[in-house]
This record gives C-alpha cells, sequence and structure tokens, in this order.
C-alpha cells in the first residue's frame, strides 16, 4: 500500500524528559488519521516533528518515500493549519493564501489564480480581499485551510483546527473538513482532543498519552475493541466504567470460565448498564444528570461507582435503589495491572 | 460596592471582610462626584504640568516677540526675533545641522536597535549579556557618557585612532591617510556626534525587544513550513508586523533628537570646530539664553525647533495612519 507519510520509531526528548516515545504510525495517501489524546499528550509535538518544527532524536520521519528526518520544514511539502489560524494581519486574504506560492517565487498572476481555486474549493472566494482582522472565526479557519490547500502538499497537518469555533460552526466545519479530505487526496494528520470529532473525522484513530501510542484503528474499532483502559475511559462521554472483576456485581450470563480474580477489570459503557432489570446487584443513585433525552445516574454499586445511561423519562430519584445489571456480551475484560485488553478465552 | 466607575468605595477593592469600617469612613464625608474624584487624581500631575510646561511655553511664546536680557524690563520687538533668526548664519547653521543629525542618527539608532532586537530576542546562552550590553550605554549619565567619548575621540592618545592608525607610520593609518580629526575637522565632528548618538539606543531596543517577543511564534512557524528565506520572513513577516512600533519609535525619535544632541555638542565638541559644524539648534538656543542672554532671541529659535517638531509628529503620523489596520488583533 503506497503510503503518504510514515514514522519509523520517533522519539522525542526534551533533555531526559521525554515528549515522544517510539512512535510508528503509516498513513495512507488520501487517509485521514486523527491523533487523539488529552493535552499534554505529545499530539501537538507530533505533528512538529512530521512538520520539520521539532527534531526527532530518534527515529526517521518519511513522506511518499523520501527520507525527511533531516529535511528543513520547508523541503518537506507539507502544510499546516495551525490552532490560532495564523494568518498574517497585514496580508489580504489572497495574499494570505497565496503566501507559500509568493515565497516560492511563483509569479504573482499565478498565485493569484491558484488562490483563487483554493478559496473556492473551502467557500471563500468572496473573502479574498478583506483582512483577516475583518473575518469571523469560522471565516478565518476556511481562509487557513485554503492557504494549506494552495500548494497540493504530500501531508496536510491540522492542528485542533476546530477548537477555537464555537460548537455549532464545528460540527458545520467537521463535515466540511471530511468532505475536502475527500478531495484533497493527502496524506492527513488531524490532532484533537475532542474525541467526537476524532470518532467523526477519522479513517483511522490513534490514542496518544504520554507520549505513547495507546492504540491505532478505525473509530468502530476504538469503540467496541479499546486497547487500554485509558483508551476505554478517554473516548466515550461519560466514560467506561471500570470495575474490579472479583467485585459484587457479576454480568448477566456470564460463563462459568470468566475470570473472577482481581487481577481483572470489567468495563462497560453507560448505556450498557441495565437499570431495574429485575436481576444485578443493588445500587444507590448518588447523582443525576440530565441532558435532553438521556439521564445519567451516578450510582453506587457495592462501594464502586457505576454510572448508567438512562431515558430521562423514567430516570431515578437521587438515593433511590435500584438494581444494576450488565450483560457479558457489553463486556470489556482488561489486566488490572498493565491496563490491556484481555480478549475472553 | 454597587456603583459604577471608579468612586470613593471602589477603591476600598471588592475585600467584604474590610469593607465596614472603610466604608463607615468614606460615607461620613460628603461624596464627591466622579469628575472631580478625577481631577482630584490628576491634581499633581496637572500642577506639573502648568507650573513646569504650560507656564514656561506661554512665557517663551511672549518672549519670542520681545527682546530681554534678564537685566532690562523686556520691550516689545514684534517679529523682528524671526527676522534676525532667518538672517543668522549661526542659526542657519544650527537648523541644517540639526536637520541633517535627525536625518542621519535617527534612521542609524532604530536601524540598529531593531537589527539588535531581532539578533538578541531568542533565549540563548550569550543573548542575556550582550541583552544587557545592547541597553547599557543608555544607562550612563550624559555628561560622563560624552566625557567618555571625548577621551575616545582624542586624536593623539584616544583608543579610536589609536586602533585606526595601527600599523600606519606616523600617526597616518594602514593606508597612508589621515585618520579622522573628530574634534577639529567640522564633518568628522559632525560624524563624531551621530556615532555617539548610535549607542544610546538601550530604550529602543528594550521596546523592540518586547514587540519582537509578542509576534506569534506560528507565524514564523508558518513561513518556515512555506520555505521562505530570511530575507523574506524579514520583509514579509517582521517587519509588516513590526511596522506599527517602528513608525512610533522613528517619531518619537525624530523630536527627541533636537535634544539629545545637547550634551555631546555641549561637552565633546563645544558646537564647532569653528564657527558652528556641531552646533545644533538646542545648543544654539542654550548659548543665546544662558551665554549671551538674549532670551527673547532663545525664545524664538525655541519656537522653530517646536514647529519643526509638530511638523515632524504630523508627517509622521500620517504614514502610521496607512499601517492602523495592520495591528495584529488579538
Amino acid at each position: 500500500m503506497p503510503y503518504g507519510l510514515l514514522l519509523d520509531g520517533v522519539g522525542v526528548a526534551y533533555g531526559s524528559t521525554e515528549v515522544l516515545h517510539d512512535i510508528n504510525l503509516r498513513v495512507a495517501k488520501g487517509e485521514l488519521l486523527v491523533v487523539l489524546g488529552p493535552s499534554g499528550a505529545g499530539k501537538s509535538t507530533l505533528l512538529r516533528v512530521v512538520a520539520g518544527l521539532e527534531p526527532a532524536t530518534r527515529g526517521r520521519v518519511l513522506i511518499t518515500g523520501r527520507d525527511v528526518t533531516g529535511l528543513r520544514p520547508g523541503r518537506r511539502n507539507v502544510s499546516m493549519v495551525f490552532q490560532s489560524f495564523a494568518l498574517f494581519p497585514h496580508l489580504s486574504v489572497a495574499e494570505n493564501i497565496g503566501f507559500g506560492l509568493l515565497v516560492r517565487d511563483v509569479p504573482r498572476a499565478a498565485a493569484a489564480e491558484r488562490a483563487r481555486l483554493a478559496a473556492e474549493a473551502v467557500g471563500c472566494a468572496h473573502l479574498l480581499d478583506r483582512r483577516p482582522g475583518q473575518l469571523s472565526g469560522g471565516e478565518r479557519q476556511r481562509v487557513a485551510l485554503a492557504r494549506a490547500l494552495v500548494r497540493q502538499p504530500d501531508v496536510f497537518l491540522l492542528d485542533e483546527p476546530l477548537s477555537n469555533l464555537d460548537l455549532e460552526l464545528r460540527v458545520e466545519m467537521r463535515a466540511e473538513l471530511r468532505a475536502l479530505h475527500g478531495r484533497v487526496g493527502a496524506a492527513t494528520v488531524h490532532v484533537t482532543h475532542d474525541q467526537t470529532e476524532a470518532l467523526v473525522l477519522g479513517d483511522r484513530i490513534a490514542v496518544l498519552r504520554d507520549g505513547v501510542i495507546e492504540q491505532v484503528g478505525p473509530p468502530d474499532e476504538i469503540w467496541s475493541r479499546p486497547a487500554t483502559t485509558f483508551v476505554a475511559r478517554f473516548v466515550g462521554s461519560p466514560a467506561m466504567n471500570l470495575l474490579p472483576a472479583d467485585g459484587l456485581l457479576r454480568p448477566l450470563g456470564e460463563p462459568s470460565d470468566a475470570p473472577r480474580g482481581a487481577d481483572r477489570l470489567f468495563g462497560f459503557r453507560p448505556e450498557a448498564v441495565q437499570l431495574g432489570w429485575g436481576e444485578g446487584e443493588e445500587g444507590v443513585v448518588e447523582r443525576v444528570d440530565v441532558v435532553g433525552d438521556d439521564a445519567y445516574a451516578y450510582l453506587r454499586v457495592a462501594g464502586q461507582p457505576v454510572v448508567a445511561r438512562v431515558r430521562s423519562g423514567n430516570r431515578p430519584a437521587v438515593g433511590d435503589k435500584s438494581l444494576v445489571a450488565v450483560w457479558w456480551s457489553d463486556v470489556h475484560l482488561f489486566d488490572a495491572a498493565s491496563g490491556r485488553r484481555v480478549d475472553p478465552p | 460596592m454597587t456603583r459604577k466607575g471608579g468612586g470613593p468605595e471602589g477603591l476600598g477593592g471588592g475585600t467584604n471582610y474590610e469593607a465596614p469600617r472603610r466604608h463607615r469612613w468614606v460615607a461620613d464625608r460628603p461624596r464627591l462626584s466622579e469628575r472631580r474624584w478625577l481631577l482630584l487624581m490628576l491634581a499633581p500631575f496637572l500642577v506639573g504640568v502648568v507650573v513646569l510646561v504650560l507656564v514656561p511655553f506661554a512665557v517663551t511664546m511672549v518672549l519670542a516677540f520681545a527682546d530681554y536680557d534678564l537685566v532690562r524690563a523686556p520691550r516689545w520687538i514684534g517679529p523682528a526675533n524671526f527676522v534676525a533668526l532667518v538672517r543668522d548664519p549661526a542659526f542657519r547653521a544650527a537648523l541644517g545641522n540639526s536637520l541633517l543629525f535627525a536625518a542621519i542618527a535617527v534612521p542609524g539608532r532604530v536601524l540598529i536597535a531593531f537589527g539588535l532586537a531581532l539578533l538578541l530576542h531568542r533565549r540563548a546562552r550569550v543573548a542575556g549579556t550582550a541583552r544587557t550590553a545592547a541597553a547599557l550605554p543608555t544607562a550612563v549619565p550624559e555628561v560622563a557618557y560624552g566625557l567618555l567619548f571625548l577621551w575616545l575621540f582624542n586624536p593623539l592618545y584616544g583608543p579610536i585612532n589609536q586602533i585606526l592608525t595601527t600599523g600606519g607610520t606616523r600617526g597616518l593609518t594602514i593606508f597612508g591617510r589621515t585618520p579622522p580629526q573628530w574634534l577639529t575637522d567640522p564633518q568628522d565632528a559632525q560624524a563624531a556626534i551621530v556615532i555617539m548618538s548610535l549607542f544610546t539606543i538601550g530604550e529602543m531596543f528594550v521596546i523592540l525587544l518586547a514587540a519582537r517577543r509578542l509576534l506569534p511564534r506560528e507565524a514564523y512557524e508558518l513561513a518556515a513550513i512555506e520555505d521562505a528565506t530570511t530575507w523574506d520572513v524579514l520583509r514579509r513577516v517582521t517587519l509588516p508586523l513590526m511596522a506599527p512600533v517602528l513608525a512610533l519609535l522613528l517619531i518619537r525619535d525624530t523630536v527627541q533628537s533636537f535634544q539629545y544632541s545637547f550634551v555631546p555638542t555641549l561637552v565633546v565638541t563645544e558646537g564647532g570646530p569653528p564657527p558652528y559644524a556641531t552646533t545644533h539648534l538646542s545648543l544654539f538656543i542654550y548659548r543665546n539664553a544662558f551665554e549671551y542672554l538674549r532670551y527673547g532671541y532663545a525664545a524664538a529659535a525655541t519656537l522653530v525647533m517646536l514647529a519643526l517638531t509638530v511638523a515632524a509628529v504630523l508627517v509622521q503620523w500620517r504614514l502610521i495612519r496607512r499601517y492602523r489596520s495592520l495591528r495584529p488583533e488579538g
């Protein structure tokens, strides 16, 4: 499979502080990889290493077959959309989009024409004569995208590009980004801390934690087969319930040879929890959050916290006692010590 | 704390636990209106401005049309002082010198401060020391600085000419030319005054350093990704983004250049070599007022200098206005 971007054992350290640890990633041409992780996980550093803004302490960065590890940013044919958009306030939108062409000595007329085409592709052609100061957040976002697209880069890097937008706009731009990516065909790395964004946008998701990739896979797999407890809890809101396997709560339909040891953890999502099924362990409702049609009941079951999603129409009240049950088929099994997923035998 | 604005209670701060005592203290007195309160706060400054600036200014305005020597009472002579100024070769030389000095020294100073700021804004081991060194000459008292250069510029044992004549014979440079006669040759003396001014750029340097550090890192990273050359980055990123600050410093330094050449021209070159090679407006005014006791005449020259200052501000203000829209937004 032709790849657009390959990270081969990339590590980054500042002195003795390791920021990225042995990153191996392969992004195909035309693929959109989302790097998901909490702040401080090293997501931005990963992007900056690909762009060449940060040197890799170890490993190699390859772009469409070229080893670019030692090349300066301008020689890698990548383009980047920054979180702050980084538009030049003294340049018009057209000049901003054409900036990369002008400094590469593309003739002015040709640069203007290509800038116009790129602007049309992202729907900001009507803004070409304005200055960034006169644009709204969403419009600036489009201009930043157009500027990244104008050069036909091999790798397209997006550093939390939607985090500066309000929710409505974010949802809209998310869809447009997805559509745009389909047309561009470059290997794209999109960094975000927003799990919804990752699930919606990504062809694949790489979950990063403390400079280590916890799991790489399609959104479905990240959701349905989280490789570690970290991934399990980071993706999904509220986070997945994790209970010691030797606790009182026994999943329904649990096979007789299921592990019951203290070295195992049960994980199940709030939507898998059944309240008042007639079976299960008794829990006490401590808090209820109502979110429109849904409600989240925070219970305590045999001393352990459990979150359950219920229809807000028949939500329990605080202090209610309720039987808490979960089906074995909804349960993920993890090793308590390493946090790694353990597949039932 | 319900009143908006800076009323007396507002000054007590938002600490509730301490408020009651303070409140009563204030409430017992008649409330000042906000306007009066502001006036009260401004009073020390206003008194200073009126006594030290406005009144002397008014006196100068009047004296410019009078003949006054501290001994006899001022005598109204109309615009005669200005007519005399126009005919006075000393004044014409001083005016020319001041303008020439501003035209050379101001761009030079801004350029050097800008260059140093760009060189030294990064965190690096020697950068801190270099920054201090760049700012240091400004901290030296003006007269001491002048005396120092008097020694540096000495044609015989001054270090500058010692260096310039290294390798040469009979007091000539290695190329067989006479070294600059800083204190006796008219043009060399003018150059000396300019050179002296090029090192006292500490404040400008600090301002430009801060301005450069405020520029967003992303702008430079973007330029790097687009493979912009150093020259392109300077021309298309740094210069336009810093243009408002640079323009402001240019205006300010032009205005100040009429004044900061005073001590060097007084202490180092004494306005010479004769007749008036380094007599600037400030020195001309000083001499006429305090040495020749021609206060009216000096006042008239002061007004000319003021007019020049205003003109410089107006011209450059028009230039700055073009950059108004370029200010990076927060």
